[in-house]
């Protein structure tokens, strides 16, 4: 509790701090009011493409650069009332990928240089136990199940980009300490979880260990990344739902049911499990209707998706369009890439052009920006999984071959 | 047979040449209901869908027309053989209604208590949806037969919005179905199944939409003709369970459509079927 406040102090007294930030705050305030009033909810609502993609990718990235830190880690999140906060290993741990995927397609030699800097600045974080500590950096030094398997996303990234045995080596060591706390059911418990609870989300973490098997060729990383999916898979209702989110004192945010279906769906993509791809392929089917009835997902859904709340997580919307477009490539059902290319305009419409620093090509954590998912904030995981939703869209809509859509299958 | 037309407004061309086919067969309407065009309630939802530039675009397309000096023009020039048989342009309902001889009454919304005291008033054996609210329950227990739509895909494969495009990016072939409307979207028994002869060109996406109207207005009048000599029975959809609904495309995808049927268009044999 005394945490909490001193939370609340921190951003209540942020403006006094920070004069310069109540003008962006007044307009942000006021922009959200008046798009809420006057929303497109309709038919034909992100049909068209009012900006370019390639326009609203740069702006992200450039937004993930401002946030990187003198230590080389990324900010976790860009506050209208305190600024930046301090870094954040496990994000800086999956952005790692994202600036890799960056440079790939676009050649930026500025997005490498930033992932091999928070590559060096995550590998000095690293606990003897192989851990990785949870929380922003210097708050807490606990090590955590979650943030370490984030980060070992980005490291076994750095490795097959780098081929750098440092990388490799703390590859390694995260994975042995993953598997060294795994239960006996395939979860992930005790202090080291979050809340000392097991997740579903920690499909995420799953999704990691597969990814380090692939690389190194070691199955025992396998074998444990599909004891954990099994486990996630049993929490799987007729109704799509996926219990075991588990977290007290929250509602059951988007961010966190996308966390579960991208997580199984990738670790069931890399060990080949169609049984995982099928059961996320249904849960993902009831949230694409949602969206195209409703032209817009919950920022947060009660059990068997009933009763949204009325705000919108733009980071869950953006993780969605990733699960979509990943299952359009697996599946080449169309109604995927179709739902995914609409969200991916609805979200556009939502990334500041102008603005000063923090704010430009930023992702807010709630629209409006006063919603519960991390109200008056941009945050640095939302620019990553927009990002990666725009980077999958141009991959998948340059590579269309019209030939492939002979044989298509239907998705149910 | 007693028939009601439902249209999304007065200057409904469809609803408009649906009247007109319908009469020529002697099948003269026991009424249209329309949704009214000038209400706070339509304006504010299309200002707020279409933006205030497409509704000025709507409003001078539909409104203006009505000018005797001007040319009138129709959005759909395949309905041209029915919309203007003499030489003289039918623009709304209430001009096909004064040559035909049936009421047309103006509702804000088709389930309203006013739109059912009405529709019950004609007591009709069937009514002809061309396009209006999504209709409840209570409108669909009205008639005697049900409710029948035109529906620009083949049932049930395609079933939902943008239907001649996800056709042509799903390789089936193009076509109507006419079907009475139940509960679900595209759901109903299905009366017909027509496919499109691929002998007729097809300019464009729009150019076959217009197509497609138009030969569902045609067809309807076989299915009217044949439920009335009892000729034809609906039958249920199969795979209803499978969900094979389909939403608003795109414009990426649209375009990925249309260079398909740019690919399959093949050289015009027959013109418009209305030729």
């Amino acid at each position: 509790m005394p945490n909490q406040i001193s939370k609340a102090l921190t951003e209540g007294t942020g403006l006094l701090r920070g004069p310069q930030r109540v003008l962006p705050l007044i307009q942000k305030l006021v922009s959200d009011r008046l798009h809420t009033i006057f929303d497109q909810r309709n038919l034909y609502s992100y049909t068209t493409t009012r900006r370019p993609s390639e326009e609203v990718l740069n702006s992200l990235l450039l937004w993930i650069l401002d946030a990187q830190r003198p230590d080389g880690g990324i900010a976790a999140y860009y506050s209208l009332l305190t600024g930046y906060s301090e870094s954040y290993p496990e994000v800086t741990g999956y952005i790692v990928t994202t600036l890799y995927d960056f440079a790939r397609a676009t050649g930026d030699d500025r997005t490498m240089v930033a992932a091999d800097r928070a590559g060096r600045w995550l590998r000095s974080l690293q606990m003897p136990s192989g851990a990785f500590p949870g929380g922003l950096h210097g708050v807490e030094a606990q090590p955590s199940v979650f943030n370490t398997g984030q980060i070992l996303q980005g490291l076994v990234r750095a490795y097959l980009e780098t081929e750098s045995v440092e990388s490799r080596t703390a590859a390694i060591a995260a994975g042995d300490w993953l598997l060294s706390i795994q239960q006996s059911d395939g979860s992930w418990s005790g202090p080291e979880a979050y809340q000392a609870a097991p997740h579903t989300y920690y499909s995420m973490v799953s999704w990691a260990l597969a990814g380090l098997s692939e690389s190194i060729s070691d199955h025992r990383y396998g074998l444990a990344a599909e004891k954990n999916l099994d486990w996630v898979l049993s929490h799987f209702q007729p109704s799509g739902w996926v219990d075991g989110i588990n977290l007290r004192g929250h509602p059951t945010y988007m961010h966190f049911i996308a966390y579960v279906l991208q997580g199984v769906l990738e670790c069931a993509i890399l060990r080949r499990r169609d049984d995982a791809v099928q059961a996320v392929a249904k849960s993902a089917w009831v949230l694409l209707r949602k969206f195209e009835t409703n032209k817009f997902l919950a920022g947060a859904y009660e059990a068997d998706f009933r009763h949204g709340h009325r705000f919108t997580c733009l980071t869950g919307n953006a993780q969605m369009s990733c699960v979509w477009l990943r299952l359009y490539d697996v599946t080449g059902d169309l109604r995927y890439l179709n739902a995914a290319l609409k969200i991916n305009e609805m979200l556009k419409q939502f990334i500041p052009a102008r603005g000063s620093r923090g704010i430009a090509g930023g992702v807010s954590g709630s629209y409006p920006v006063w919603g519960r998912y991390q109200p008056l904030r941009y945050i640095s995981w939302g620019c990553k999984f927009f990002a990666d939703a725009l980077l999958l869209e141009q991959r998948l809509t340059r590579s269309f071959e019209p030939s492939r859509l002979e044989a298509l299958p239907c998705a149910s | 047979m007693r028939i009601v037309i439902l249209g999304s407004s007065v200057y409904s061309e469809t609803a408009c040449a649906m009247a007109v086919r319908l009469a020529q067969m002697e099948q003269v309407p026991v009424g249209a209901l329309a949704l009214s065009t000038l209400n706070r309630g339509t304006l504010l939802r299309k200002l707020r869908q279409w933006g205030a530039r497409e509704v000025a675009n709507y409003a001078r397309a539909k409104l203006m027309p009505q000018r005797r000096d001007q040319a009138p023009k129709l959005h759909n020039i395949y309905l041209q053989p029915l919309l203007n048989p003499k030489g003289d342009l039918f623009r709304s309902l209430r001009e096909v209604a004064g040559l035909y001889s049936f009421p047309v009454a103006i509702c804000d919304d088709q389930n309203s208590p006013n739109a059912i005291a009405q529709l019950r008033k004609w007591s009709p054996d069937l009514i002809i949806f061309t396009g209006g609210n999504i209709l409840r329950q209570t409108v669909l227990a009205v008639p005697r037969l049900g409710v029948l739509n035109v529906h620009l895909g083949l049932l049930p494969e395609i079933r939902g919005m943008n239907s001649p495009e996800w056709s042509l990016l799903k390789n089936v072939p193009v076509g109507i179905t006419v079907h009475y409307i139940d509960a679900g979207i595209d759901t109903g028994p299905i009366l017909q199944r027509y496919e499109f002869p691929d002998t007729v060109a097809r300019e464009s996406l729009s150019d076959l939409r217009n197509r497609l109207i138009a030969f569902g207005v045609e067809k309807v009048g076989d299915v009217v003709a044949a439920l009335d000599h009892g000729s034809i029975s609906p039958i249920p959809q199969s795979d209803l369970n499978e969900d094979r609904q389909f939403f608003v495309m795109h414009e990426w995808l649209r375009a990925r459509a249309a260079e398909r049927l740019a690919r399959s268009r093949k050289p015009s044999l027959a013109g418009t079927l209305n030729e």
